[in-house]
């Protein structure tokens, strides 16, 4: 009686008989926010918390839209001050850390849960993007570390909340990426009673105010999702753009009440095949991570075979927000062992530069990737603010100038064929890499044979190469970065020199760079910004840093019956957008 | 008897000493730090030093030591460093999965090698014993992956008489729906090599004097092979069953990993994967405690098998 007095009287706007069924390749870690850092989590994350902002789900590139917000933050103080206000009558989905009452999210609780982030105890791999930004909050994290225990009763003057709906966040300087970071997942608002309650098992107990609430969890084998009852109204209304696939979802999708759909279903499947016979069955609705058996559903020019269009199965394309790269170890020594491709000097300038030219970009995309990637030529990559298409690397592949360049500075062929360093010394460059990264060096291998110089490669597990990376300790490797937020800073900030034993793994030092990287900084997305980005990316290739490698395309497959998608950049999961189309494919 | 179970009982001790110092010296020096992992995507070395302290890896070796054999001690080995869950709740929910498609597997597995080796060394060169060997050779000369990918598109994709991959919430569902094409894949796999193995055994008691024996005193040909031969056939044979048990409690990863089974062999990928030293501790040392409990089992098997043999 009680339970059927404090539920929400809102009905289900869901079809609750709909059931998408998802695959994750990987399994799940769990659903705290504060204390996840894979991607999967963070699509369920995503699912059930309610961020302060969003992004408008057709608007390309990406625009921050409210969430839980009433409207996009005031930005006052030049940039350093942001004051949101928060939508009143959101609530929580039920539990028992409630007690049987409803509980209206408030802007206490969006401070509460950026405070978490720095209570040592939660060891949260996603600190870094609030660290060195609110005034107070670093400070309160370190008192914590030393008392071995976060106050969460004391007051941080950067997080203030003058009434129960307006959070004011001061920043200590200008930041104008905070906006796409409250939009980030993992910023989502958790009740404080929810996480006390659980105490060291939070992570099995999402409760949000988002619009699906966990339903069934069977860790690392099946989450099922099921649409929160008391979601408040939220009508799918975007604004088509362009593209005529806008047009068309709109044409869908326009009016429903969201979500549409009532129950998702995240099957873990780990492997390839598993998945896609899953998917041909009929088993799945959804599909991307079928990077391996491409060819068996797509041309090579990226269409989907006449046999699965007959089907009315679709196919959405898209580059994901992401790059590879190579990096060099930019410090002169490695320890105290001279490092060959460190330093600013022409010699080790032309060395990087002609491995660059000499490394088999075009075949890592055709063999590796099954030509499912695209080349990355600036760092940050398409879908993100500050990606620029018209640019393009400075750095072709070209072999024979590679090997023409090294002739010119010296690093003359030995008798063994392989080059040796202009002062005559032994030239062999180290690459490392774990074990299941052979391809890859092969591929290295066949690219530096090309221009006659000889390459060791060191294998060891992954941590102890992040230990190792972490210490600038690593000659040569190869690196990925997937955007946490849709903002160039979030890529950029992977060459600024401070960075260094932190993000920066390739130790790079620049103080040019350094400097266009701290204006850009101060500056919001546009022209302006995107002027510097072109200029620090241009930097970095002069230095040549890094070696641009590729950013993966997402081949998203779909049974005929899902309609409304069209993959996000920003976004982890399109699920709440989307609708089941029951009479499709019959 | 009993002072041979008690005295055995007191012989795992210093084993288990012996497999408690090799696994914590193995994941303190080769097992890599952790922490940068844990650490997510941009860390600084004040957040690696905390998270080393938070999982205690800070602490002296000879304090880390005591820790895990107090965990040891207490069955209570903490929580998973990457998800939180405890430990021994991975070992509860996981540990049902495998064993519903593992039992069987190796029940099966077990009955059809008897019954196959015990028929192809009674017709001993023979046309039907010689197909048996070179169907045996050619079976287990062929990877697990290959009988995997391919029962699992033949059978369950192209005929669709298995799901092609899945988990239900019931036990019977489970194992009659669910477990069939593992159990399948399984038993194919391992029944090759056992045959043979098997075969050998029941080779040596079909040449032996008593055999003859019992045919010349015109015992049946049926009674001679399965109680006579059998039952001395049945010590290697107990000794072979036996050495499989505890890789019941490691599951069997590719099968689990193909067929969406969410069973502990699954699991400890995962944990390697991820560093996740607690998982794996545990895994090996109840692997370690599980072998020299099977082992004293299957010694106590042999004297009822063979009342002959002597337990000293």
């Amino acid at each position: 009686m009680l339970s059927a007095l404090t539920q929400p009287a809102v009905s289900h706007a869901a079809d609750m008989s709909k059931t998408l069924r998802v695959t994750f390749q990987v399994a799940e870690t769990g659903f705290d926010p504060t204390r996840t850092s894979d991607y999967y989590s963070g699509m369920v994350i995503e699912a059930i918390y309610d961020r302060l902002l969003t992004y408008d789900y057709l608007a390309r590139p990406s625009k921050l839209v409210p969430l839980a917000a009433e409207s996009l933050p005031l930005i006052t103080d030049n940039g350093k001050t942001y004051t949101f206000k928060i939508k009143k009558g959101i609530y929580f989905t039920p539990d028992p850390a409630f007690k049987g009452k409803r509980r209206e999210l408030t802007a206490e609780d969006y401070a509460y849960s950026i405070k978490r982030f720095f209570d040592p105890r939660n060891r949260s791999p996603y600190a870094f993007l609030f660290e060195g930004k609110i005034v107070g909050l670093d400070e309160l994290g370190a008192r914590a570390r030393k008392a071995g225990r976060f106050d969460y009763d004391a007051k941080v003057p950067g997080l203030e909340v003058p009434d129960r709906y307006t959070l004011r966040i001061h920043l200590k300087e200008i930041d104008y990426g905070l906006s796409h970071i409250l939009a980030f997942d993992l910023s989502g608002a958790v009740a404080r009673e929810v996480i006390e309650l659980y105490g060291e098992d939070t992570s099995a107990h999402p409760v949000g105010s988002g619009p699906y609430r966990l339903k069934h969890y069977a860790r690392s084998s099946k989450i099922i999702l099921e649409a929160n009852p008391g979601y408040r109204e939220k009508i799918w209304d975007f604004q088509p753009g362009d593209d005529p696939l806008d047009k068309e979802i709109a044409a869908q999708m326009k009016g429903k009440r969201l979500p549409a759909i009532g129950n998702v279903e995240i099957s873990i499947m780990e492997e390839t095949q598993s998945r896609w016979l899953a998917f041909e069955k009929g088993e799945t609705d959804l599909e991307y991570q079928l990077w391996d058996v491409a060819t068996t559903f797509m041309t090579a020019d990226g269409k989907l075979k006449p046999a699965f269009l007959k089907r009315g199965i679709k196919l959405n394309r898209t580059v994901d927000p992401e790059i590879t790269y190579t990096y060099f170890n930019m410090l002169e020594k490695i320890g105290d062992q001279p490092n060959p491709v460190g330093g600013y000097s022409l010699e080790r300038i032309a060395l990087r530069r002609a491995i660059a030219m000499a490394y088999k970009t075009g075949e890592r995309i055709r063999i590796l990737r099954k030509g499912q990637a695209v080349r990355a030529e600036h760092p940050i990559p398409p879908g993100i603010a500050g990606y620029d298409p018209n640019y393009v690397n400075s750095i072709p592949y070209d072999p024979k100038t590679a090997n023409a360049l090294l002739d010119r500075f010296g690093y003359k062929k030995g008798a063994d064929g392989y080059r040796r360093m202009p002062d005559g010394k032994p030239l062999v460059i180290r690459f490392s890499s774990t074990e299941r990264d052979r391809p890859y060096d092969e591929l290295m291998q066949r690219s530096l044979d090309s221009i006659a110089i000889r390459l060791e490669i060191h294998k060891d597990r992954f941590p102890e190469l992040l230990k190792l990376e972490r210490r600038c300790r690593i000659m040569m490797r190869n690196a990925a970065w997937i955007a946490d937020y849709p903002d160039g800073d979030n890529f950029m900030q992977l060459l600024y020199g401070p960075n260094t034993q932190q993000s920066n793994n390739a130790c790079y030092q620049s103080p040019e760079f350094d400097k266009l990287y701290e204006k850009s900084k101060t500056l919001p997305d546009g022209p302006e910004r995107n002027k510097l980005y072109w200029a620090m990316a241009r930097r970095m290739e002069a230095d040549t840093a890094w070696i641009m490698n590729d950013s993966r395309v997402r081949n998203m497959l779909m049974q005929p019956r899902v309609i409304g998608y069209k993959r996000h950049p920003a976004l982890h999961q399109e699920w709440m957008y989307l609708d089941l189309d029951s009479s499709a494919g019959k | 008897m009993l002072a041979y179970v008690t005295r055995r009982l007191w012989q795992t001790i210093p084993t288990l000493l012996g497999v408690v110092l090799l696994v914590f010296f193995l994941f303190t020096w080769v097992g890599g730090d952790p922490a940068y992992l844990l650490a997510g995507k941009i860390s600084n070395p004040e957040q690696i030093e905390n998270i080393r302290r938070q999982l205690g890896v800070d602490r002296p070796y000879y304090v880390q030591l005591w820790i895990f054999i107090q965990q040891i001690a207490t069955g209570d080995f903490g929580e998973s460093w990457a998800t939180n869950e405890r430990v021994s709740a991975i070992f509860a929910t996981r540990l049902g999965p495998s064993l519903t498609v593992l039992v069987p597997l190796l029940a099966v597995d077990t009955l059809l090698a008897i019954a196959a080796a015990m028929l192809v060394a009674y017709v001993r060169g023979s046309l039907t014993d010689r197909m048996v060997m070179i169907s045996c050779t050619v079976g287990q000369s062929i990877s697990i992956l290959v009988y995997i990918i391919v029962f699992q598109y033949v059978l369950a994709y192209q005929l669709g008489w298995f799901p092609v991959q899945g988990w239900g919430k019931g036990f019977a569902e489970n194992l009659l729906k669910y477990s069939i094409l593992p159990i399948i894949v399984g038993v194919i796999v391992s029944v090759a090599p056992d045959t043979r193995l098997y075969r050998t055994f029941f080779l040596d008691e079909i040449n032996q004097d008593y055999v003859r024996t019992a045919r010349a005193k015109g015992m049946s040909e049926a009674r001679v092979m399965w109680v006579h031969v059998l039952r001395n056939a049945s010590i290697p044979i107990i000794t072979n069953v036996m050495i499989q048990l505890p890789g019941l409690l490691a599951g069997a990863f590719l099968i689990e990993r193909f067929f969406s089974i969410p069973g502990i062999g699954r699991e400890v990928i995962l944990a390697v994967e991820r560093s996740d030293f607690p998982v794996i501790k545990a895994v090996t040392i109840y692997v370690a405690i599980a072998t020299m409990i099977i082992n004293l089992i299957a010694d106590l098997l042999y004297r009822v098998a063979d009342p002959r043999v002597q337990l000293k």
